[in-house]
This record gives C-alpha cells, sequence and structure tokens, in this order.
C-alpha cells in the first residue's frame, strides 16, 4: 500500500449559498503526480486552497500526512507550497524581490536564498527579467515566477494551479520536465489543468471533477477503459458522404457521426472491423482517403462521463 | 527558524515595497516642509500670545507642529494599514496565508512592518520637526521613535482589522476617510485641552482625552517641554500606558483575527 500524502474526506465547500464542491472523497499519494481535470468552475482552486489552508472546509476535513487543515493548519503549511492559478504581486514588486523574500520566508539563509533564487530563476529563463516590475511582465512570465516559488521551496507536496496556463507550448514541455523532475527528487505534485493533453502528458492519477462534484477517478488508462465500446475508428473520405444507405450500413458496427468528409465510428475490438468497414465503404463506391483507429481521449471519456464538453 | 526571526522576515514585506516609494516618499516631505515652515508659521502668528495660557507656556507654533507630526504619524499608519486592502484585491493575502508561518506570526509580522515602514517613510519628518525644535537629547529622540512606533502599530492594526472585516476595498475606503477625519478633528492635534474644554462642549472634550492620537501628540509635547505637564490633563505615564493598551489590545485583536477568522472568500 502507498502512503497517503493527502486524504480528502466529506469535503464541502460553500460560498455563501453556492456549493462550489460537494462531498468530495479523495486520497492522494506520495510522490505520485495527480490531476484534478475540471472546466471553468468545477472546483480545482476551491479545492487546491482548502489543501493549502487558505481555505476552510465548511464541513468534512482534509488531511495531509495525518494533519488536519482545520486543526493544525501551521503543521500542513510546513508540508505544502502552493503556486496559484492567478500570480500573486503587486504591480510595483520586482520578481527577484518577491521570490528572494519567498526563499527566506520558506527558510533559507540569506546567501542560500541567494543562491537557489539564481538557479532556479535561471532554470526557468527568469533571470533576464529579474529587475523589472510585476507589470511589465507577460502573463506567461508571470506564471513562471509563480512556479518559481514552488522549485524554490521544495515541499514535501506541491500544488499547482494550472501552471501552464498562458505559456507557450516550447516552455510548456519544458516546464512539464520541470515538474517531473520535481517529482523525482520526492515531491508530490497535485496540479489543477482544464488541459487534456498536460493531463495525458504529466499526470499519473487523475480526478474528473465537475460543478464541484467527483466524477471519475483513476489512471488514464482506467479512465480511458471506463468508456464501453472505448475505440474510435475515423475515416476521411474523398468526397463528403452524402449516402444514407452507407451510413445505414455503418451503424452496425457501432455509434456513427459524420462531420462533411470526416466519418467516426465509435465501436470496440476496432482493429476487427476496420477491414469490414473499409470493404462496405468501397462497395458504396466510396474513396478512402485516410483511416485511423484510435484510443478514446480524456475528452472523450469527460463527454461520455458529464454528457458535457471539457472547454464548455 | 526561530519565531522572532520569522515575524522580523514578514515584516520585511513592507520594507521591500517602500523600496518602491521613493517618489511618493519625496513628495509628501516637501508638502510636510512647506507645511512646517510656512503654513504652521503662519497659523502661530494669528494665534500667538493668547494662547500660552493654555498651553504652559509653549510657543503655540511649537505645539502645533508637533501636532502636525502627530497626525503625519497618523496618516502614513492608515496608509500602511491600507496598503493590506490594495493587497487583497491582488490576492496577495491568499498568498500569505499558504506560507509555512503560524497565523500569529504573520499578524504580528505584518502589523510590525506597518508600523516600522510608518517609522521609517515619517523619519525625515521627525528629523525637521525636532530641528525646529532644536531637541538634541538622543534620550527624547529613542523614546519618541519608541512611542511612535507603538502609535503607528495601534493605527495599522486598527486598519488591517476593518479591510478584513469589511472585505470591500471601496467600502473601506469611505469607512477608513470618515474616521480619519473624524479622529483627527476630535483630538489635541491642534487644540490643545484647556481650549477644547473651554468651548464648554462635553462630548467633544470626552472624546479628545480618549482618543489616542491626543496621547500620540500630548506624549511628544510633554517630552519636548515638560512645562507643557502643567496644563496637560494626564502625565506622560498615563499617555504612553494608553497608547500601549491601545496598541496592544488591537494586535490581539488582529492576531485573534488571523488566527480564527481569517479566509479569503467573499472579497467584494
Ligand atoms: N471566493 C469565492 N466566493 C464566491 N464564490 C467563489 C469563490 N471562489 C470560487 N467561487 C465559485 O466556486 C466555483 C468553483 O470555483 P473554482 O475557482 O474552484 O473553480 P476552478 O475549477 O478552479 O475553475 P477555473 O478552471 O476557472 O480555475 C465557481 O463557481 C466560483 O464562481
Ligand atoms: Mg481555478
Amino acid at each position: 500500500m502507498r502512503r497517503k500524502a493527502v486524504e480528502i474526506i466529506n469535503f464541502t465547500k460553500k460560498f455563501g449559498d453556492f456549493t462550489a464542491v460537494e462531498d468530495l472523497n479523495l486520497d492522494i499519494y506520495e510522490n505520485e503526480i495527480f490531476g484534478l481535470l475540471g472546466p471553468n468552475g468545477s472546483g480545482k482552486t476551491t479545492t487546491l486552497l482548502t489543501i493549502a489552508t487558505v481555505y476552510k472546509p465548511t464541513s468534512g476535513d482534509i488531511y495531509v500526512y495525518g494533519h488536519s487543515v482545520t486543526r493544525e493548519d501551521y503543521e500542513v503549511r510546513k508540508l505544502v507550497g502552493i503556486a496559484f492559478q492567478e500570480p500573486k504581486a503587486m504591480w510595483i514588486d520586482k520578481a527577484i524581490d518577491l521570490l528572494t523574500w519567498h526563499a527566506r520566508i520558506v527558510g533559507y539563509p540569506r546567501e542560500e536564498a541567494k543562491r537557489v533564487v539564481r538557479e532556479v530563476m535561471e532554470l526557468l529563463g527568469l533571470w533576464e527579467h529579474r529587475n523589472k516590475y510585476f507589470y511589465q511582465l507577460s502573463g506567461g512570465t508571470r506564471k513562471k515566477v509563480e512556479l518559481a516559488k514552488v522549485l524554490i521551496q521544495k515541499p514535501r507536496i506541491a500544488i499547482l494551479d494550472e501552471p501552464t496556463a498562458q505559456v507557450d507550448v516550447l516552455s510548456k514541455h519544458a516546464l512539464w520536465d520541470v515538474i517531473k523532475k520535481l517529482r523525482s527528487e520526492g515531491t508530490t505534485v497535485i496540479i489543477a489543468t482544464n488541459d487534456m493533453f498536460e493531463a495525458e502528458r504529466v499526470c499519473e492519477r487523475i480526478a474528473i471533477i465537475y460543478r464541484g462534484k467527483l466524477r471519475a477517478l483513476g489512471t488514464i488508462s482506467e479512465l480511458k477503459d471506463s468508456v464501453p465500446k472505448g475505440d474510435i475508428i475515423e475515416i476521411q473520405v474523398q468526397e463528403e458522404l452524402r449516402d444514407r444507405e452507407a451510413l445505414r450500413e455503418l451503424e452496425v458496427f457501432g455509434r456513427v457521426s459524420v462531420n462533411s468528409d470526416m466519418i467516426t465510428i465509435y465501436s470496440d475490438k476496432a482493429e476487427e472491423k476496420v477491414v469490414d468497414v473499409i470493404d462496405a465503404l468501397r462497395k458504396r463506391g466510396l474513396q478512402v482517403k485516410r483511416i485511423m483507429v484510435k484510443e478514446p481521449s480524456l475528452d472523450d471519456v469527460f463527454t461520455y462521463l458529464t454528457g458535457a464538453k471539457l472547454r464548455e | 527558524m526561530s519565531r522572532l526571526k520569522t515575524i522580523l522576515l514578514v515584516a520585511t514585506w513592507d520594507l521591500m515595497k517602500l523600496r518602491n516609494q521613493k517618489v511618493f516618499v519625496a513628495m509628501r516631505l516637501a508638502w510636510f516642509t512647506v507645511q512646517v515652515l510656512v503654513f504652521a508659521r503662519a497659523i502661530s502668528y494669528i494665534v500667538t500670545r493668547t494662547v500660552e495660557n493654555y498651553t504652559g507656556g509653549v510657543e503655540y507654533y511649537y505645539f502645533y507642529i508637533l501636532g502636525v507630526y502627530t497626525t503625519l504619524l497618523y496618516s502614513t499608519s492608515i496608509a500602511r494599514g491600507y496598503m493590506v486592502a490594495e493587497e487583497f484585491d491582488d490576492g496577495i493575502v491568499e498568498y500569505h496565508l499558504s506560507l509555512p508561518v503560524k497565523r500569529s506570526t504573520l499578524a504580528i509580522g505584518r502589523v510590525l512592518g506597518g508600523g516600522v515602514s510608518t517609522l521609517i517613510f515619517t523619519l525625515p519628518m521627525m528629523i525637521i520637526v525636532y530641528t525646529v525644535l532644536r531637541v538634541r537629547d538622543p534620550v527624547i529622540v529613542a523614546i519618541s521613535l519608541a512611542s511612535a512606533l507603538v502609535f503607528s502599530a495601534g493605527v495599522v492594526s486598527l486598519v488591517i482589522l476593518l479591510v478584513f472585516t469589511i472585505k470591500s476595498t471601496d467600502l473601506t475606503d469611505i469607512i477608513v476617510g470618515a474616521i480619519d477625519a473624524l479622529l483627527v478633528r476630535l483630538s489635541t492635534v491642534f487644540y490643545p485641552l484647556p481650549v477644547i474644554a473651554s468651548t464648554g462642549i462635553a462630548p467633544y472634550y470626552v472624546a479628545a482625552t480618549l482618543n489616542p492620537i491626543s496621547h500620540m501628540s500630548d506624549f511628544l509635547r510633554i517630552l519636548v517641554f515638560p512645562e507643557y505637564y502643567l496644563v496637560a490633563p494626564y502625565g506622560p505615564l498615563a499617555s504612553i500606558l494608553y497608547l500601549v493598551g491601545f496598541s496592544m489590545g488591537l494586535l490581539l485583536l488582529a492576531i485573534e483575527f488571523y488566527e480564527k477568522k481569517l479566509e479569503t472568500g467573499g472579497w467584494r
């Protein structure tokens, strides 16, 4: 049994009458990269801020290595570091001042602080921006400053709220490597994201939350397997499919949807059926340009579980 | 890390901001100098002799500029405390709440930071006033600074409590503005207490004697001009005890608030 780093028990958070998170139960294990996946407003940030003891639970509790966020908040904070979704700084702050102050407050002696700040800033490509005021930094750079705080702190549990939002594609890949390295050095990482690709790329286990409730939990492949008729056959044909008869014929293989020259068939055991599908199309005189068998993406899992699109 | 060290580190948060506000400090200083050297003189020409019965023989000009310094100390403390409200808007409070620091340490550190940065901010003003008054005794200067810090810490605590309770920058603006105007007027910064007494308006008199701003300015006056003690209704010891009580009380409330209630949700 892996050790539990975070245990969320019947956690509910209300803001006035509005319930942001409802009766959430979740375990996060030591040294995994755990993803909290959900569309805007689903309660990811609310959950993360409660783990970090910034918010208090309305009911239920969260334990961090056995310490309750409601009763032993200081013990919890000694174990947790967070990079916020919205970078936290006033416009007159300079990145280097912020990060040096941060290094000192999380416990580095003065010289050590200077060294680690420079090291992390160089790693994230922030060093050249060190003396700019915060308002002069681009959105992506501000996010990197936010992430730098956690990298400096090297907490037992790192909470990253949409760490690569606003970050360019190239930097994204670099940041994912940095996050994986953080984990390999012993940190448990909890990431909130609404980016499927990011979740697939870095997270080992994922909780899908939607409207404040947990909808699914598991490894990526477990989640994908939970979709029945889990394979997808995508066929691009020469010209748009207008032949209703052909369509009906294809429906024996599974649910079919057509989008101009793209035909998508949701099916199981797709590998075995591909040949029959091509045959059926040929008989109707439809020329196949391209055919592809796919696993469902997390997007498909999400659509299946909630009946909603992730980017709604 | 020791508790004290953490408190001091938290306090440097406010000092860090001060560095980037040099222009603001310079402007305030210029205005203050004009007030002390021009307007204060003008006013004291109008009121000169007659008032000296009420000030124990202290020239009104001297009485007045110590009052001006106190109002500045007060308004700067409010401004430093008020920065916490701006930070709230920018989510800095959430950041601070997430740090591996005890909430009480955070509260004390912020109040201390507000107090010390107020002191630094107003130091040039104190130098001007004490130069005009020819104060040279380092003990008097040290006691003045210490009492100013105590007073400022109380005001900063008060503003922080207000900001967090009201949870709205707009409303805080109005309330702090109202308190600001009222407290300064209902005090002895510009009018000696015997003068206020002779107006015969009891609430005005009572408010002025209970007002920490009165105690702050009168404490400085007695410190610099012991003869002022003759007309002051309370002695320096009473004043300083009152100020310490005021500040400690509010600081404890602020700590209690940070520990028990402070949460960042529901900000408008
Ligand atoms: N401080 C607050 N006061 C009132 N309502 C809030 C507060 N914070 C969050 N909410 C509400 O709670 C719900 C969940 O918000 P939360 O920020 O946790 O979502 P999220 O999953 O992080 O979304 P996003 O992807 O946009 O960051 C939203 O409907 C939001 O409006
Ligand atoms: Mg969020």
